[in-house]
């Protein structure tokens, strides 16, 4: 009836994953009691849950990134703290713990941080930068969403139900194999992949259709900001890598639940294929995490140095270049494998290759902050931090794409700093420095300042104190992964990451300090003029938080930087427009499709994880069956009528007018 | 979104937006392509079957039909043309066959040059008692 669920699943004799899961437990349980108390739930439903409006969207897939940081934090502190006293003893951790840990702390921090961050902010700013009132596919975008946090939640399940994988982030077989993990682990891993990838996918088809087929008026290749080209070049990936990795996850699980023998060792299976293929899809992620990345930091540098971007062509060169070439380097994951010397000669010579187009973009934002005007905000903190940082990461990388290096360093903690290094340093500090800029713009009011600065100075000095010590125990022949060794040379280098980590975590905290602070101060922190940052690009020509219909009037773009052409424009003729003549609106109406089809898939997933057939069925009927109702609907667009427009677009109009005169008497 | 998808109209069509075409062209263009299928499908099967070409050949007939008919599908219903109008979908075919044959030419590349530390066999039996 319940295929292999009984108590037994639940772990009573491990106290920490059942005290974490019971807090977490009880934390979800007030925070619904509270929304069903005060009556918020028809709020929530209507304006969150079923909403297919690009910015809600964005807004939460970066709460739900936030929420699974906090997570895969968690994990990253309890590895540091095992790792400073399990020096010649076990430490606190039992291995097969242990082991679960870091498998969750990679699959979540990538997964289920990195990839909804940066898709997050793309949702939210790529239709205002372009300048139209949606993304091409409102509704899929929502099933998008949902599929990716059911894939959160199968993982944050294996908490308390059940085990997560011991194999490490992307599974490798033999291990991840029936014969070597016969428990429910890897199949967790596997599915909450598939679904959540799924998600992904649709994310990607539905950005890349955006930003080729929805632009503004005049708004052609070359006028787009530089972050709708990293999206484009990022989705463009998505579409093409993700397939690999379902296929590939698809062929594991076709070996552990119908016998075949893609990856077993015996019966003709060839586990090499797994990281073959694993990583051609794995390479070209790295790249879809760091091109949104670059393009954040593109918008921040210049709109901080009070610059139009420097070089902008070139850097729409190098991100198509990087987004061809990061499918020609995947074997420098594994160069000692032992593809002989031509072949890794070959990939290796590919990956250094690519570091020619990422240093062009370091290049053009030295160039564009040279001779400007610098604002330190918090966004430009972090993205100063960033060059300085992934320069480093940059620098470690070339040198383990040089093979023979490679074969010595190849997974020890030498590797662990630099993938650290990059992905921080480059994706986490682009999230953050994206969070703090368009944050006025999602919600309408600023982020305390104070608070911002103390979370960037925790977060860059604390990665530096928690990594550094990780190269140099690489260099000591520290292996990844270890749960605990006998080395006195590793030991005091551990102990200086875990002070770290600490400070790494007080960088969290200042973070989430500031958006309490934020939050409580928000009527002083109110930006009124939709415009905080002195911007350049559309999604500061309409009001913060937008209307939902984003703009009143499609814009029209003349040239790159549209928003600051048009501001140019209204000081020299101190430009009063005459009130324009409004139109209807039509917008997307709200669907609970995509909630619906994730509830089913969350139903599915965790019956086929623990092989209950019968409601793999129910599920899969299920989610076809909200598939066939929407394809089915009546009414899928409501209007809003011309004086609706006309009266949030006035209130707009207003601030901006004398926002004008104000600039136009200095 | 009205005045979107008039735009959409005025410069370039999206995937599966048809021309105002007169439905007699649409459907001979469907024809045409039903009937080169066909014609492809079965030279294939004659062909794999028939003593009449010189044997090693067969195969590489079979891959230039097969890559024929993927044209034709493409061409007549796929509607993959070279107008102005039809970039994206090109440039995405483009890419799309970029990555296909990067990652499948890179596989059978790395995948044959496996073993290329490992000792030639005939030099492994001796070691093995």
């Amino acid at each position: 009836m319940l295929g292999k669920l009984d108590w037994s699943a639940i772990p009573f004799d491990q106290p920490i994953p059942l005290i974490a899961g019971a807090v977490v437990l009880v934390g979800i349980l007030a925070v619904l009691a509270w929304v069903v108390v005060k009556g918020h739930l028809p709020y929530l439903w209507h304006e969150w849950i079923t909403s297919v409006d690009h910015k809600r969207i964005g807004v939460m897939y970066i709460l739900l990134a936030s929420v699974m940081l906090l997570r895969g934090g968690s994990d990253a502190i309890m590895m540091r703290i095992q790792q400073a006293v399990a020096y010649q003893s076990q430490g606190y951790l039992p291995p097969e713990h242990y082991n679960q840990i870091f498998s969750a702390h990679g699959t979540i921090m990538i997964f289920f941080v990195a990839m909804p961050f940066v898709i997050g902010l793309m949702n939210l700013i790529v239709p205002l930068q372009l300048g139209v009132r949606d993304v091409a596919f409102p509704t899929l975008n929502s099933v998008g969403f949902w599929l990716t946090a059911t894939g959160a939640l199968l993982v944050n399940l294996s908490l308390v139900i059940g085990e997560f994988a011991r194999t490490g982030w992307l599974a490798f077989p033999p291990l991840s194999e029936l014969s070597y993990s016969p428990g429910v682990g890897v199949d967790y891993y596997a599915w909450s992949l598939q679904i959540s990838g799924v998600g992904t996918l649709v994310a990607g088809i539905n950005l890349v259709t955006t930003v080729l087929k929805l632009r503004t008026k005049g708004m052609n290749y070359l006028r787009m900001p530089m972050f709708c080209w990293t999206t484009l070049a990022s989705n463009l990936l998505i579409v093409a890598a993700f397939p690999i990795l379902t296929a590939t996850l698809a062929m594991l699980l076709l070996d552990r639940y119908l016998g075949f023998h893609f990856f077993t060792n015996e019966a003709g299976g060839n586990v090499m294929m797994f990281m073959n293929l694993i990583w051609a899809w794995g390479h070209p992620e790295v790249y879809i995490l760091v091109l949104p990345a670059f393009g954040i930091f593109s918008e921040v540098v210049s709109t901080f140095s009070g610059k139009a971007l420097f070089g902008y062509r070139s850097m729409v060169l190098a991100t198509m270049a990087i987004c061809v070439i990061s499918f020609m380097v995947w074997l420098h994951h594994f160069f000692t494998m032992g593809a002989g010397p031509d072949v890794n000669a070959i990939f290796g010579i590919a990956s250094m290759i690519i570091a020619i187009p990422t240093g062009v973009k370091i290049y053009n934002w030295l160039f564009t902050m040279y001779g400007g005007r610098i604002r330190f905000e918090t966004p430009m903190l972090w993205s100063i931090g960033f060059m300085v940082t992934f320069i480093i990461g940059g620098l470690t990388g070339v040198l383990v794409a040089v093979p023979p290096a490679d074969f010595i360093l190849h997974n020890s903690m030498f590797l662990v700093a630099h993938f650290h290094n990059v992905i921080i340093g480059g994706v986490l500090f682009g999230a953050f420095a994206g969070f703090e800029y368009w944050f006025p713009k999602a919600f309408g009011f600023r982020l305390n300042d104070r608070w911002g600065k103390l979370a960037f100075w925790f977060t860059f000095l604390g990665f530096y104190v928690t990594f550094i010590p990780l190269y140099v125990a690489g260099m000591l022949g520290m292996t990844r992964r270890m749960q605990h060794y006998d080395v006195a040379a590793w030991r005091p280098w551990m102990l200086v990451a875990a002070v770290g980590m600490a400070v790494l975590t007080i960088g969290v905290i200042c973070q989430i300090m500031q958006l309490v602070v934020s939050i409580r101060n928000r009527e002083a922190l109110r930006d009124h003029t939709g415009d905080p940052w002195d911007g350049r690009s559309l999604e500061w020509a309409t009001s913060s938080p937008p209307p939902v219909f984003n703009f009143a009037f499609n814009p029209d773009v003349r040239g790159e930087d549209a928003y600051w052409d048009l501001k140019a424009h209204a000081k020299q003729q101190s430009l009063q427009h005459d009130a324009p003549e409004y139109h209807d609106i039509e917008m997307p109406r709200n669907s609970p499709t995509g909630f619906v089809c994730a509830f089913f898939a969350t139903v599915m997933g965790f019956a086929l994880i623990w092989h209950i057939w019968w409601m793999v069925i129910l599920g899969g009927i299920g989610a076809f069956a909200t598939f066939v109702v929407f394809a089915w609907r009546d009414h899928d667009e409501y209007v809003i009528p011309a004086e609706e427009v006309a009266a949030i677009d006035r209130v707009n109009l207003e601030e901006r007018r004398s926002l004008v005169s104000m600039a136009g008497t200095v | 979104m009205s005045d979107q998808a008039h735009m959409r109209t005025e410069h370039d069509l999206a995937p599966g937006e048809e021309e105002q075409h007169s439905v007699g062209t649409r459907i001979l263009g469907y024809v045409v392509g039903l009937v080169l299928a066909l014609l492809l499908t079965a030279t294939s099967f004659f062909i794999a079957g028939t003593d009449l070409v010189w044997q090693p050949s067969i195969p590489v007939a079979l891959i230039v039909l097969a890559i024929a008919q993927m044209g034709v599908h493409l061409v007549f219903f796929l509607h993959i043309t070279t107008g102005p109008d039809n970039t994206n979908n090109v440039l995405a075919l483009a890419f799309g066959l970029l990555v296909v044959f990067l990652v499948v030419g890179g596989t059978v590349w790395i995948m044959a040059h496996l073993n290329a530390n490992m000792p030639a066999m005939d030099q492994i039996m001796p070691m093995r008692r």
